[in-house]
């Protein structure tokens, strides 16, 4: 169990490394950067030369790569080439927004699809299953903004009950602003989860140790929560490790859309006007979290089921 | 047996769209604006005054054709990773192969695209590619993961002793034995490469804001949904369309496998 979760943690370690490198190799590579976009027009040549050196971009991308890994190791990801301030700032100012968006979508996502997943797969095949697998089959094949575009235009423009976008004040002091924006990223994630706990379900209550444990008389809802639940919810947990990459796909929409100060707003806004150092602590942030995430589904799965053989 | 929506509905849902996206450039004079915002013509204008009919005409080919090229590239680098992989008999070539992917699969994917998006200059090519790179990791452990199934088998040992070239038992058998899951796997695969491609295009990104891709035209003429509903309804359908006849023919085989299986045991 320990050497499990040490193998685990070293290969996440791993990944670490490896993932910052390619952050960055991947961010350098944008052609352009933070000094041709901002004063092409009204300055000099020497002038943007001088900007240049003064932003460290005259530098080899091997010293910039060491100088910037070295500092983010110690927990200072640079500073802003546009603004001018800490790179640190701007992930502090812009995670709150998205951390409330995405765990107010969890909290709902998470009970609402094991519910689904239970009842559909403890009726394999009945009326009840076979409506909710249709919905959600058909809810899944429907890109995150189109069901936004709609979901405004009919409950925002038309009806006027909720905000279209974000108005200023926080997200927390005023639900009714999430209210949509959950709405949205709700609809994938809910299907894909649910599916794969129906998924885990059937299988566990076709297994060996159920049908033994019924025919004990072991009553039915302490057979599907003590019994078929721990082993169902291990698809789930997976699942909803990868969900994670679906769910931050729709928050940068979402926040798009809605125009909320996140993260999304804040990497789109870095991409754009080529601002490497903020790109690159946005990109590294999300990226450690998506890791530590797999991490945490991966012990979390190991720990219900002991037996999984995650890591060969 | 549940009763399933006809196979004919599903076909009929993938084929509309990939017809307009395949011929609907050859029919179409050409998305061109200044025309007047009303609701003339078939399906009116949009908000550039372009009109909306010959916009869906000629915007499949990106919203589609990205997609679909993006899963074959993704199939053809991960799915030969993913064979390999399964059917080597050294276990380091495996693990040299297989552990470098697991160190890319928490990379968050949109945020890849939308780099190499603006980094190319929404080059169609290079958004195709990044959508391809993001997928061949689970692409070759799914492959993988189906092909050690086939590869350990009784049936490999029969045709190795049997003198059978490399090829004939691993692209032969074990290649045929892995297109069950696979099938399944391609239909929500390019629902996903679609809904990439499109996230990357409506949030302004990819390809430039006056292109008549289908995720674009949704994306600009958002504001304008009460006024004029057919800009962005008519190309939201479409692609849906698409998507949703894929995920029906996927669970369709999956069902259809999960009976093999069955049947078979």
């Amino acid at each position: 169990m320990r050497s499990y979760a040490g193998q685990r943690a070293a290969l996440a370690i791993v990944q670490l490394a490896v993932l910052s490198i390619l952050v960055f190799v991947l961010t350098a590579l944008l052609p352009g950067d933070a000094a041709d976009m901002r004063f092409t027009e009204t300055l000099t040549p020497e002038q943007i030369a001088q900007l240049r050196a003064q932003l460290g971009l005259d530098q080899p991308a091997l010293e910039r790569f060491t100088h910037w890994f070295g500092n983010v190791l110690t927990g200072d990801l640079g500073t802003s080439l546009i603004s001018g301030g800490p790179v640190r700032d701007i992930v502090k100012a812009s995670v709150g927004a998205t951390l409330v968006l995405t765990l107010a979508t969890l909290a709902v996502v998470v009970p609402l699809a094991v519910a689904l997943g239970i009842l559909m797969g403890a009726r394999e095949n009945g009326r009840l299953d076979r409506t909710i697998t249709s919905v959600t089959l058909a809810l899944s094949a429907i890109p995150d903004f189109v069901i936004a575009v709609v979901l405004v235009a009919l409950f925002s423009l038309k009806l006027g009950w909720l905000p279209a976008t974000w108005v200023g004040g926080s997200l927390l002091a005023n639900p009714v602003l999430l209210v949509l924006p959950v709405a949205v990223l709700l609809g994938r994630t809910v299907c894909l989860l649910s599916r794969q706990v129906r998924a885990g379900t059937i299988n566990a209550l076709h297994a060996d140790y159920v049908v033994q444990a019924r025919r004990l008389g072991v009553p039915r809802r302490r057979l599907l929560l003590r019994h078929v639940l721990p082993n169902a919810a291990v698809p789930g947990v997976q699942e909803l490790a990868r969900t994670g990459d679906t769910l931050l796909g729709g928050v940068l929409v979402v926040e798009a859309i809605f125009a909320i100060p996140g993260f999304a707003t804040a990497l789109v806004d870095g991409v754009e006007t080529r601002d490497v150092p903020v790109v690159q602590g946005l990109t590294l942030v999300l990226a450690v979290a998506a890791l530590l995430i797999n991490l945490g589904a991966d012990l979390v799965c190991n720990r219900l089921v002991p037996r999984t053989e995650l890591l060969r | 047996m549940r009763a399933r929506t006809p196979l004919a509905v599903s076909a009929l849902l993938v084929l509309i769209p990939l017809l307009v996206a395949a011929f609907g450039p050859l029919i179409s004079i050409g998305a061109k604006p200044g025309l007047p915002y009303e609701k003339s013509g078939f399906l009116g204008t949009d908000g550039l005054g372009r009109d909306v009919l010959s916009l869906l005409l000629t915007g499949g080919r990106t919203a589609l054709g990205m997609a679909l090229g993006a899963v074959v590239i993704a199939y053809l680098i991960g799915g030969l990773i993913g064979l390999i992989a399964a059917s080597t008999r050294h276990r380091w070539v495996d693990e040299a192969l297989i552990r470098p992917l697991d160190v890319l699969l928490p990379l968050p994917s949109l945020l890849v695209i939308s780099v190499v998006a603006v980094g190319w200059r929404a080059s169609p090519l290079a958004i195709t590619l990044a959508v391809a790179m993001v997928n061949v990791p689970t692409v070759a452990r799914l492959v993988r993961a189906a092909a050690l199934d086939a590869a350990s088998g009784p049936v490999v040992e029969a045709l190795r002793m049997q003198r059978e070239s490399w090829a004939g038992i691993h692209l032969g058998y074990v290649g045929r034995a892995v297109l069950g899951p696979v099938a399944a796997d391609i239909g929500t695969r390019i629902t996903l490469a679609v809904f990439l491609v499109a996230s990357v295009n409506f949030l302004g990104l990819g390809l430039s804001p006056t292109a008549p891709d289908w995720a674009v035209s949704v994306s600009r003429n958002r504001e304008g949904l009460l006024l004029q509903p057919w800009a962005v309804l008519a190309p939201a359908l479409l692609l849906v369309s698409f998507t949703l006849g894929f995920n029906l023919l996927a669970d369709r085989l999956v069902h259809r496998t999960r009976r093999l299986v069955e049947a078979k045991s």
